[in-house]
């Protein structure tokens, strides 16, 4: 079972991916912040991670740096969830590179379209 | 097991733990005989867990299970997490091994911690409902988002239905969207495959006949996952696809249908996206009602246009068919040029009502045979200003109106009405003069028949720069030159025609 790691301050969104994704037989953990992240990722790291960018303590874009600077042993893709209006705050993720992005409102079945492209891409890269 | 789910099983753990005193280890299982909680290996509760079922019921829930050591207590519990079945466990201890066991204390403890872990189990669930419910909604409201942009980007020809099927395909994860309306022959599709369809035409013509008759008889969206569905050989043949048809309603006739396509390979088409199908259905009823407005609208407003033409060529049977084909060959001067798309709908309402205030002109001058006196002349001149005059009353041609109004000037600024000259006459106006120049000498009038092209291309030549623009002199000349079938079409004479 693939897992996806996802980070949301806002447990709806997380709720929603779960219960979406679950169908498609991936195993969902959520993490509240960049913090809750790394302790998850350090323990038992995802096949992929969905990431919100505003979170209290610390949030997407400290997490995404933290990643770059100390990658984890097995490194996985990561999306940036951005809301549509939000899009000239994008530049970070473009200069740490292979960050895609997800508008907000996301739907539960274009992501369950991306990550299935993600694997497939890993899959052929590997 | 997610990460708070694990915390919150621990709290009911340590809760049990204290409820059940010290005399107790006690842990958490699932239905499969996992040990959940806590989370080092522990044998003697595994071996307890793994035989619940085996033990004698003592109270109303709890169980007496035999192990190695004595016997355990076992309570059926949810998972908060709303994962399932499980157990709470607990293990008298041995060391000091406990004299007497007070059951009832125990059974009130496991059913106290068992009734919060359902309430959890069961709120967990509602809210996976909720979640789902709010998943679908989401879909939807992308849908509509989607829909929205489509619609408030574009005018309402068949590219809107193209983008509208694109965004459904991309939205729904399906591999082909198609819209099709059997009685105009009209098939639009668009495909986010998942895998290559071969034969997409013929599939595609397949479904403007059976599969489209079925869903107009039965008048409800058609979904057919199952490759040995029951209807399949009346409605489609040798399509191995999952199908999800929807009627496109117009009031109470069915003319159009939308259909989705997946290969076998993929999910079935679900509840939630039959509705999301209708929701899209239900918009291309109203793209398509409006296109039926627009159309009208249009239809409505070029036949005002026609009656107003009509006027002015009653007025002077010789000048009737004058305004069409100084449109006509201003439209193809327009193109020649590369004109925008919104200059050349002014140039379409102005070279086509470019002589509108001649209905202002009085019959005596404007039938007279022969040359005019002055004062005769210079109510020809006041036309032009007359074309403006009752133009201006149309907003929807305050862009044509200087075409109409201008076209009378010349180059070097010694026409009417205001001695404009050169590319202070707008662009719109030199274009209809050269048409209008064109024709005026080519046609028939009462005092005199028609010239040649030839004879016509003379005159022009003679007075380009003077009266005519002559770059767009040039240009017209090079249309003529480049259809000859053009002029044929106008009746306009050749010079071999004389001999």
């Amino acid at each position: 079972m693939k897992r996806l790691l996802v980070v949301d301050d806002e447990p709806h969104v997380a709720r929603v991916l779960r219960v979406s994704l679950v169908k498609d037989g991936w195993s969902v953990e959520v993490a509240c912040n960049g913090h809750e992240a790394l302790q998850a990722i350090a323990t038992n790291p995802p096949d992929v991670m969905i990431t919100d960018i505003q979170m209290p303590g610390m949030g997407g874009e400290e997490l995404c740096r933290q990643l770059r600077s100390t990658p984890p042993a097995r490194p996985f893709p990561i999306l940036v969830m951005t809301s549509m209006t939000a899009r000239d705050q994008r530049s970070w993720a473009q200069e740490l590179g292979g960050i895609e992005f997800l508008e907000k409102p996301v739907s539960p079945r274009r992501v369950a379209a991306i990550l299935t492209q993600l694997i497939a891409r890993e899959k052929n890269n590997a | 097991m997610p990460e708070g789910h694990t915390k919150e099983l621990a709290r009911y753990g340590r809760w049990l733990l204290r409820s059940a005193g010290p005399l107790f280890r006690v842990a958490i299982g699932n239905a499969e005989g996992v040990l959940l909680w806590p989370a080092e290996a522990d044998s003697a509760l595994g071996e307890a867990l793994g035989a619940c079922l085996d033990g004698p019921l003592i109270t109303d829930c709890m169980r007496k299970v035999p192990v190695a050591d004595g016997a355990a207590y076992a309570h059926p519990a949810k998972l908060p997490d709303g994962s399932g079945d499980g157990w709470l466990i607990a293990l008298p201890s041995l060391d000091p091994a406990p004299r007497e066991i007070d059951l009832d204390a125990l059974a009130d403890a496991m059913d106290d911690v068992a009734a919060a872990m359902s309430d959890a189990s069961r709120l967990n669930a509602e809210m996976d409902l909720l979640a789902t419910e709010l998943a679908e909604r989401y879909e939807e409201l992308h849908l509509v988002y989607d829909i929205d942009r489509h619609l408030a980007n574009q005018d309402l020809g068949n590219e809107v239905l193209q983008g509208l099927l694109q965004s459904c395909a991309e939205q729904l994860n399906a591999d082909v969207a198609c819209f099709v309306r059997p009685a105009d022959n009209l098939t639009i599709s668009a495909a986010h495959l998942s895998k290559p369809i071969h034969n997409l035409d013929l599939v595609l013509v397949e479904m403007r006949g059976d599969l489209f008759r079925f869903v107009s008889s039965s008048r409800a969206t058609v979904v057919m996952n199952g490759m040995d569905d029951s209807r399949r050989p009346y409605i489609l043949t040798d399509m191995p696809y999952k199908v999800l048809a929807c009627p496109v309603f117009q009031g109470l006739e069915m003319p159009a249908m939308l259909t989705l396509l997946n290969h076998q390979s993929k999910p079935d088409f679900s509840n939630s996206d039959r509705r999301l199908g209708e929701v899209m259905a239900h918009q291309i009823a109203n793209v398509m009602r409006m296109q039926g407005m627009f159309a009208e609208m249009r239809r409505f407003t070029e036949q005002m246009a026609a009656a107003l033409i009509e006027a002015v060529e009653a007025k002077d049977p010789y000048t009737r068919g004058h305004s069409e084909r100084v449109h006509h060959l201003s439209m193809r001067l327009g193109q020649a040029l590369r004109l925008r798309s919104e200059e050349m709908d002014n140039l379409h309402w102005g070279s086509l009502l470019h002589d509108v205030g001649k209905i202002g002109i009085p019959d005596a001058v404007l039938c007279k045979p022969g040359r005019l006196t002055a004062d005769e002349f210079t109510f020809i001149k006041v036309h032009p200003e007359r074309s403006y005059e009752i133009l201006r009353h149309v907003e929807r041609l305050k862009g044509a109106i200087d075409g109409a109004r201008h076209h009378q000037e010349k180059f070097d600024g010694s026409g009417y009405p205001h001695g404009l000259r050169g590319s202070s006459i707008p662009i719109l106006a030199r274009i209809i003069a050269v048409a209008d120049t064109y024709d005026s000498i080519t046609s028939s009038r009462a005092y005199r028949a028609g010239s040649t092209h030839e004879a016509a291309v003379t005159e022009m030549q003679r007075v380009s720069g003077t009266q005519l623009d002559p770059e767009l002199l040039d240009v017209f000349l090079r249309v003529c030159e480049d259809d000859p079938g053009l002029l044929m079409r106008l009746g306009v004479r050749r010079e071999w025609d004389d001999h």
